[in-house]
C-alpha cells in the first residue's frame, strides 16, 4: 500500500487530503512544517510527498532541497496557492515532479498522486535498470581486464588486426617474437610493423572474403634474425560473415625444428647403418643361391662366416641403439643408489679377462682403498666401463697392456682406462664421442664397431653429473678418464653405513 | 680381351660380393676402398667401367671421385655406375632423368643388387668399349 506524506502548516488541508487519500486506499501521514516533514522522510520510506511551499520553520523549497540530499526515490508534488508558472518551474527545478494548484478537489488530488506513483515506479525501475547496467559494465570491465591479463601472460604471441590492417591488440610475447615495442604499434598498419612478407600476406588473405574462406591458416616462417616461428591465423567475422579483423597466434618453434632435424638425421643414419650389413648378407646369400661360388666350397664357407660377422655386428648395433634409448629415458625413472665402483670394475674386468687372454693382453687393475661409493645406476655404469674396457682390448694389438685405475680426486672419483693401442689422432678426438663416428685408423685397420660405444659412455657419464675425457696420440695408446661426483651423504665408506 | 672394371666401396663385403659376381661374368676386376686409391688406379691404367659407392668414409666421397674422373681428359668417357644404400640420406631420388646431368654418372643402382642385375648393367655400360 503506497504511503503518502502531507506537509502543510494548514491543518484543514492536511486532514482533508489524508481523508481523501485513505478513502482511495492509500496510507497517509501528516507533518505540520518542513522540518517535521524532513524528519519523517529521513526516518521512513514514503512514495509521494505533498508539500505546501509557504510554511514556517522550513518552506517547501528548502524541504525539496534537503530531501534530495537523502537520496530517496520519493516523488514530490508541490501544493501551491499561486498557480503561477513561475513557482511551478521553480519547484520543478528543485526536483518536484508536479504541482497541485489550490484550491483543488479530490479527483484532482488522486489523479496527481496516481501520476506521481506511476512516475515513482518508473524511477524505481529506471534505477534498477541503471544498477543492472552498471553491474554489467563492472563485470564487463572486470571480464575485459581478466581477459587482457590472461592474453598478456601467454607465452604464445597474440596479435589482432582490424579490417583496415591496423594492429588493435598485441601481447608482450608477440612484441618480443616480432621484435617490436608493443606500446607504439597499436593503431599502426601491419605493412609498417610486421617485417615478414609471408605473415603480412597471410593476415591480408584472412581479412578478405571471409564468408568464402572461414578457415584457420597456418604458417611457418623464418625471421631475419633466424628464428623459426609458427603462426596460426584466424579471421574474425561479424554475424554476416564479413571480415572485421584477424587474430594471429605466434610461437617460437626454433628449438623443436632443431630437435626434429637431429632426430630425422639420426633415423636416416640408423637406417643406413642397418641396411649396409643386411645388404652384404643378402649379397653373399645371392652368390651362394645362384651357384656363382658353387665350384669353390672354401670360398662359400668364407662367405657364410662373413655373413655371420655382419649379422653379429648388426645385433651389436641394435643392442647399442637400445642402450641409447634406454639411457635417454627419463632419469627420474631410473633407480639411483650407492654403487661400489671397485666391485663393479672387478666384475667387468672378469667378464673381459678371457677376451684379453686370447690377444695375450695384460689386464691390470689398481684401486685406492676406502673409496666412498658413488650414487648411480649400476646397470648404466656397468655399460659405461664395459664399453671403455672392451674398446681398449679391441684397439690394442696382441701383446699389449690395458690398465684400469680407480682413485679419488677432491669431490670426484676418477676411473681411468688406458691402453697401449693404436691411439686416436688429434683430429679424430674432436668427434670420438659423436654417434656413429669411427676414427679413420680404426676403419683402415678394419676393426669392427658400431660407432655408438663412446656416445653411450658419454651420455651415461653426463647422466651421473660426471664427464669423460680422452688423452691419446696416434700409435701411442689412449687413456679414457671418467669423473663421477662423490655425494656427501655417501661420503662414509660402505662398511660404516648405518652407523651415522 | 676381357673388360676391366674398377670397384670402389668402403665396405669390404660389398667389394668381395661384386668382385665375385663380375668375375663370374668374365670381367677382370680391381678394387679400391677409398676415392683416393681409386683415382690413383684410374690414372695408372685403363678401365672399361667404374662402379663406385656413393658414400665412402664421408658423405660426398662418391661425388668427388666422379667429378675428378670427369675432369681428366683421359678418363672423361669412362662409364660410371653409382651404387648406394643410402637414398634416404642424400635426399636425391637417384633417377637417371633427373640427376644424371649434374651427377655425371651413366647409371644408378640401389644396394644390394642381384647378381643378374649387376651383370646386366655392367654389360650395357661396357658394350661400346
Amino acid at each position: 500500500m503506497p504511503k503518502i506524506l502531507i506537509v502543510d502548516d494548514e491543518q484543514v488541508i492536511r486532514s482533508g487530503c489524508r481523508q481523501i487519500l485513505e478513502m482511495n486506499g492509500y496510507q497517509a501521514e501528516e507533518a505540520a512544517d518542513g522540518r517535521e516533514g524532513l524528519r519523517k522522510l529521513a526516518a521512513e520510506e514514503y512514495d509521494v510527498v505533498l508539500t505546501d511551499i509557504l510554511m514556517p520553520e522550513m518552506d517547501g523549497m528548502q524541504l525539496l532541497e534537503e530531501a534530495s540530499k537523502l537520496g530517496k526515490d520519493v516523488v514530490f508534488i508541490v501544493i501551491t496557492g499561486y498557480a503561477t508558472l513561475e513557482s511551478a518551474i521553480n519547484a520543478g527545478r528543485r526536483g518536484a515532479f508536479d504541482y497541485l494548484p489550490k484550491p483543488f478537489n479530490a479527483d484532482e488530488l488522486i489523479a496527481k498522486v496516481e501520476r506521481a506513483l506511476e512516475h515513482r515506479n518508473n524511477l524505481i525501475e529506471l534505477r534498477r535498470l541503471r544498477e543492472e547496467r552498471d553491474r554489467n559494465l563492472l563485470e564487463c570491465s572486470n571480464e575485459r581486464a581478466r581477459t587482457l591479463t590472461i592474453i598478456n601472460s601467454m607465452s604464445e604471441g597474440v596479435v589482432a588486426v582490424n579490417r583496415k590492417r591496423q594492429i588493435v591488440l598485441i601481447n608482450p610475447a608477440a612484441a618480443k617474437l616480432l621484435r617490436f615495442d608493443d606500446k607504439h604499434v597499436i593503431g599502426m598498419l601491419i605493412e609498417d610493423t610486421i617485417q615478414n612478407p609471408e605473415l603480412r600476406e597471410i593476415i591480408c588473405q584472412s581479412l578478405e572474403n571471409v564468408a568464402k574462406t572461414q578457415s584457420f591458416k597456418r604458417l611457418e616462417f623464418t625471421t631475419s634474425w633466424n628464428r623459426t616461428l609458427e603462426a596460426g591465423i584466424t579471421p574474425i567475422s561479424d554475424e554476416k560473415g564479413e571480415a572485421i579483423g584477424a587474430v594471429a597466434v605466434l610461437s617460437d618453434v626454433t628449438e623443436e625444428k632443431k630437435i626434429e632435424k637431429i632426430k630425422s638425421d639420426f633415423v636416416s643414419y640408423v637406417a643406413h647403418e642397418l641396411k649396409a650389413p643386411l645388404g652384404a648378407i643378402e649379397g653373399y646369400l645371392n652368390l651362394i643361391i645362384e651357384g656363382i661360388t658353387a665350384g669353390n666350397p672354401e670360398k662359400e664357407r668364407e662367405m657364410i662366416l662373413k655373413s655371420r660377422d655382419r649379422a653379429r655386428g648388426l645385433i651389436a648395433l641394435i643392442n647399442d641403439l637400445l642402450d641409447l634409448s634406454r639411457i635417454d629415458r627419463k632419469r627420474a625413472l631410473k633407480e639411483m643408489g650407492p654403487v661400489d665402483l671397485k666391485d663393479l670394475l672387478q666384475e667387468t674386468l672378469d667378464f673381459y679377462r678371457l677376451r684379453a687372454e686370447n690377444k695375450s693382453l695384460r689386464l691390470g687393475f689398481a684401486a685406492e682403498a676406502d673409496l666412498p661409493p658413488i650414487r648411480g645406476n649400476r646397470e648404466d655404469l656397468s655399460r659405461l666401463f664395459a664399453n671403455l674396457i672392451s674398446n681398449a682390448i679391441k684397439y690394442t694389438p696382441d701383446g699389449g697392456e690395458v690398465k684400469v685405475d680407480l682413485r679419488r680426486t677432491n669431490d670426484h672419483v676418477c676411473v681411468s682406462v688406458s691402453d697401449t693401442g693404436i691411439g686416436i689422432s688429434e683430429e679424430a678426438q674432436k668427434y670420438i664421442f659423436d654417434e656413429f663416428y669411427r676414427a679413420p685408423n680404426a676403419l683402415a685397420k678394419k676393426i669392427t664397431g658400431t660407432g655408438l660405444g663412446l656416445a653411450i659412455a658419454k651420455k651415461i657419464a653426463e647422466d651421473h653429473h660426471g664427464n669423460i675425457r680422452v688423452e691419446s696420440r696416434e700409435n701411442a695408446g689412449s687413456t679414457f678418464r671418467v669423473f663421477l661426483p662423490v655425494l656427501d651423504r655417501y661420503a662414509a665408506p660402505l662398511a660404516n653405513s648405518g652407523h651415522a | 680381351m676381357a673388360k676391366r672394371v674398377l670397384l670402389v666401396d668402403d665396405d669390404a663385403d660389398f667389394l668381395e660380393i661384386h668382385k665375385t659376381i663380375l668375375e663370374s661374368g668374365g670381367y677382370e676386376v680391381d678394387t679400391a676402398a677409398t676415392g683416393q686409391e681409386a683415382l690413383e688406379k684410374i690414372r695408372s691404367r685403363r678401365y672399361d667401367l667404374l662402379i663406385a659407392d656413393l658414400i665412402m668414409e664421408e658423405l660426398d666421397a662418391g661425388f668427388s671421385l666422379v667429378y675428378a674422373v670427369r675432369e681428366e681428359e683421359k678418363t672423361r668417357d669412362l662409364p660410371i655406375l653409382m651404387l648406394t644404400s643410402a637414398e634416404e640420406r642424400t635426399g636425391f631420388r637417384f633417377q637417371l632423368d633427373k640427376d644424371k646431368e649434374w651427377m655425371k654418372v651413366d647409371d644408378f643402382a640401389a644396394k644390394p643388387l642381384s647378381p643378374a642385375e649387376l651383370l646386366k648393367r655392367a654389360a650395357k655400360l661396357t658394350e661400346n668399349r
